[in-house]
């Protein structure tokens, strides 16, 4: 009973990271009908960001652990929420009118110099780099399950950073112009949307739920590195297809849908944990063979 | 006949430029040629010297190039590298420049082929030659996996699928312990009927490094692949590829089958990528799984986009930049994969159509 | 009357909203049929049901006799259909001659033997087609004739629409859809065009077409019968004369009076 209970909360945490990175897939996808590949790596450097952020802290003697934890977190999603802008300024929006093709490689290249650039250019980059544990770790133990406060915390926090984001895009003015401008470009131009300001506010919301997903993994397993943004992105990503890219709700649940699947794999395949991503991806696959445009429906193209 | 000499002179620079760099040692001497070939390449691009070769010249080129450096074994390494990788990329230009199809595992698929030569040379009689066939067998194989997302039409699914693949492939090689595990396998020393590939040449006086067989082999392969990938552009299959790239709307609605287009492109692509790693395998003698890895693959890719996307005429010479540069400065190789990224993404935003753009179809 | 196309009850809906409703049309052997209607009247949606761009949410279609409802679109170019776009398709990076081929595909060999290893038979089926290609763009524009090997991104888009409706004569189909062939043209341009197609007609013989047109001057002079679409349901048949007198065709156009 206690190993299940461990396996659902170890699925619930992956799953909410996996769903902040395919929230954030699903944004821009819906926004400028972009695929982002350096989404994970810009995650990636969220969490070392926040690693740098919380070194210097701590050599200038703030011993706080409530105001490390919040400028370290500030400290993170600031600078995604800057790089997604960035990319989005100076490598998604010159390329608006390029093949499709051109910008899912620029962004994945720019994915690359993310992550070779952490790798070669921040000290120990190459090798795994231990994160802080900023959170409580104290537990309560139910039966023979442990549950850890700072799982709890951060699964609150994520759920609370969805529901925000929702009522962000259903509630707000702002999401209102970010919806609109996902319908259709030119009208919500039109109306006097400013097409650029929706789009880079847009990059920058989604890079900074991502960075969150990296602050929660490098706490959740205490250590980061550099490579660690590629396997998430391709998870997200591939949770965003699953469940329909451009659905809010269906990235959300293609997230904690991979995170089942893969929690299924590992414990079906306890020989070879390695295969459980394996597992994951084959059902991904069949899923995208099966139904083509997500469970929940991806958001129709072009007009014949 | 003025552009006939025209094109002997340029090959013959060329060839003699080659030779300069790859016997430079020192770096000051490399950054000197390296500066001396951008301020020609400047000058080409100003006055508007098509750098599309003759096939013929630049296989002559090539032969020169390896008899002045008969005994270098590190520089005919390299060369025949280079070859080797231009083969691997003739196959993602089919799937990426005509068909529109994206490939990002083109490591994984080089590593099939890898792989493959490795167990059959290793494990049965098969003669070599064929070995290498069916390496490439192998990996178009092995693409079909992949099938059914690659046929979407939107490419981010076949961008993802590929992407996973060449992620979760290698942790494939690594964990199976019959494919040598992390160490991975060596190979026999390849045979193709009488000649023995690791013997060195003895003819009379003449001493020749065993690598130049090798570089004959992939010379002869890579103008084959080459051949093929030009016949196949200048035929109507080439023009349904590049419909199907363009406009499947279009195509569709004037009969061409899409999914069959899109499959044996994919797996035609993946067949000579296969080839080159089976060959390669031969040539380095053992195979290991970080060598095909996924920023490999982007590598690869990035010899694609900066010859020229869709155009066979540039791959030469972004392989041979991609490749030498990093041998010849040791001080970048540690940089590589960064650079080259970076290098992408400026000719995506500045030049999108690559060294040696693609030039307009002759058929027939 | 020997209908070469018969549509009964062809619907189709997006979602809830209804494209086509029940729509019945035939139309006959070598006659030439004007489709018109307000905008988002379904025409061009008809089109695309027609040709498998979009299967059918009910009815059926025939085609010389046989039923082509479900099939895909490259089946139904087979059977014998082609068309032009609303928006031009054709494919720029590509020479004028090469989308020419591409509408010719039926017609051509697409074997991987003949057309990797002995090309002989591909060399002569080039200049054939070539000298095919040369001659029917002639009717339409002389000096267009002579730069087939252009990129199409080079010739304007009148010239590019002239291009898209030879790459749907060339495989010489029996029966030809026009979506607005006209849109952007000088009513001179547009004359003339219509001109040269009338032309095509008569050369190939067999040749059925149904055009859809804004411009109703065109319709009259081109046309022997039309239907009037509305919301997806016909609202009128006849011909021009007919239809233009019309009370309910009017107020489609022209709204209540």
């Amino acid at each position: 009973m206690s190993i299940f209970a461990q396996y659902v909360m170890n699925g619930a945490m992956l799953g909410m990271m996996y769903a902040l990175v395919a929230v954030g897939f699903t944004l821009f996808f819906g926004v400028l009908d972009v695929i982002q590949f350096s989404h994970g790596d810009v995650l990636a450097a969220g969490a070392f960001a926040a690693l740098a952020a919380w070194l210097l802290l701590t050599k200038m003697g703030i011993a706080s652990p409530v105001l490390l934890l919040l400028l370290v977190v500030v400290a993170a999603t600031l600078s995604t929420a800057l790089l997604g802008a960035a990319v989005a300024r100076w490598l998604v929006l010159p390329l608006k009118n390029a093949p499709q093709l051109n910008v899912l490689l620029v962004t994945l290249m720019m994915g690359t110099v993310l992550r070779e650039a952490i790798r070669l250019f921040y000290p120990g980059g190459s090798q795994p780099q231990l994160f802080p544990a900023l959170l409580p770790t104290r537990g309560y133990v139910l039966g023979e399950f442990n549950l850890r406060i700072d799982n709890v915390i951060l699964l609150a926090a994520g759920a609370l950073l969805i529901a925000g984001t929702h009522l962000l895009i259903t509630r707000t003015r702002l999401g209102l112009a970010i919806r609109a401008v996902a319908q259709d470009e030119e009208t919500a131009r039109t109306m006097g949307i400013d097409f650029r300001r929706i789009v880079l506010v847009t990059f920058a919301i989604g890079s900074a739920l991502a960075a969150f997903a990296g602050v929660m993994d490098g706490l959740y397993y205490n250590e980061i590195f550099y490579g660690m943004g590629l396997l998430l992105g391709v998870i997200g990503f591939a949770a965003a297809i699953i469940g329909g890219l451009g659905n809010l709700y269906g990235a959300i649940l293609g997230g904690f849908l991979f995170a089942a699947l893969q929690t299924i794999g590992a414990v079906a395949l306890p020989f070879a944990s390695a295969y459980k991503d394996v597992f994951a991806f084959g059902v991904v696959i069949v899923l995208m063979a099966l139904r083509p445009t997500g469970i929940i429906g991806e958001r129709a193209s072009e007009r014949v | 006949m003025k552009e006939r000499l025209l094109g002997v002179a340029l090959a013959a620079a060329a060839a003699g430029f080659l030779v300069l760099l790859l016997r430079a040692e020192s770096e000051k001497s490399i950054a000197a040629l390296i500066a001396v070939a951008v301020a020609a390449a400047v000058a080409a691009v100003r006055l508007r010297l098509t750098a599309r070769f003759r096939p013929a010249l630049a296989i002559v080129a090539v032969a020169a190039v390896s008899l002045a450096l008969h005994e270098d074994d590190f520089s005919l390494l390299l060369l025949a590298r280079a070859l080797i990788v231009v083969l691997a990329c003739l196959g993602l230009n089919i799937q990426f420049g005509y068909a529109g199809v994206v490939n990002f595992a083109g490591a994984t698929f080089f590593g099939v082929g890898g792989y493959t030569a490795a167990v059959l040379a290793r494990g049965t009689g098969i003669p070599h030659l064929l070995v290498l066939f069916l390496g490439g067998a192998a990996a178009a194989i092995a693409g079909t996996i992949l099938v059914v997302p690659v046929l979407r039409t939107r490419g981010h699914y076949a961008a993802l699928v590929t992407i996973a693949f060449a992620l979760l492939f290698r942790t494939f090689f690594e964990v199976n312990d019959s494919l040598g595990g992390p160490q991975g396998l060596k190979l026999p020393e390849m045979r193709i009927g009488p000649l023995h590939f690791n013997d060195p040449i003895e003819l009379g006086s003449f001493f020749g490094s065993f690598y130049l067989k090798y570089i004959a082999l992939s010379l002869l392969f890579a103008a084959l692949g080459f051949a093929l990938v030009l016949r196949l552009e200048r035929s109507f299959i080439g023009v349904a590829l590049d419909c199907i790239r363009l406009d499947e709307t279009a195509a569709a609605s004037f009969g061409i089958d899409i999914a069959r287009g899109k499959i044996t492109a994919f797996t035609l692509g993946n067949f000579l990528t296969g080839v080159a790693g089976a060959l390669s395998a031969f040539m380095v003698g053992f195979i290991a799984p970080n060598n095909y890895s996924f920023g490999e693959s982007l590598i690869l890719v990035s010899i694609l986009l900066l010859g020229g996307v869709g155009s066979p005429w540039g791959l030469p010479l972004a392989s041979a930049i991609v490749l030498l540069l990093p041998e010849k400065l040791q001080v970048i190789q540690e940089y590589r994969f960064l650079l080259f990224a970076v290098m992408v993404i400026l000719i995506l935003l500045f030049r999108p159509s690559g060294l040696v753009p693609r030039p307009l179809r002759k058929l027939a | 009357m020997t209908a070469l196309l018969d549509c009964r009850g062809l619907s189709r809906a997006f979602g809830g909203l209804l494209a086509l409703d029940g729509l019945d049309l035939a139309v006959a052997e070598g006659g030439i049929l004007g489709l018109i209607g307000p905008n988002g009247s379904g025409k061009t949606t008809f089109f695309n049901v027609l040709t498998g761009l979009f299967p059918a949410t009910r009815g059926e279609v025939r085609f010389a006799g046989e039923p082509i409802t479900d099939l895909r679109p490259q089946a139904v170019y087979r059977a014998g259909i082609a068309r032009t776009f609303q928006r031009s398709r054709l494919c720029l990076p590509l020479s004028i001659f090469d989308n020419l081929l591409i509408g010719n595909h039926k017609r051509l060999d697409h074997g991987l033997w003949s057309n990797l290893i002995d090309r002989r038979a591909l060399r002569r089926s080039v200049e054939q087609g070539l000298a095919e290609a040369r001659e029917l763009v002639r009717i339409f524009d002389p000096p267009l004739a002579d730069r087939m090997l252009e990129p199409a991104s080079r010739i304007p888009m009148i010239d590019r629409r002239r291009i898209e409706v030879c790459r749907a004569l060339i495989s010489r189909p029996r029966l030809l859809l026009l979506d607005e062939p006209s849109a952007g043209m000088t009513h001179d341009e547009t004359t003339r065009l219509m001109d040269d197609i009338l032309q095509v007609k008569s050369k190939l013989g067999g040749l059925t077409i149904i055009l859809i047109e804004h411009e109703m001057s065109v319709i009259e002079r081109v046309t022997d019968r039309c239907v009037v679409l509305n919301y997806g349901r016909k609202i009128a048949e006849g011909t021009y004369a007919e239809v233009a007198r019309d009370p309910s065709v009017r107020q489609a156009y022209l709204g209540l009076e």
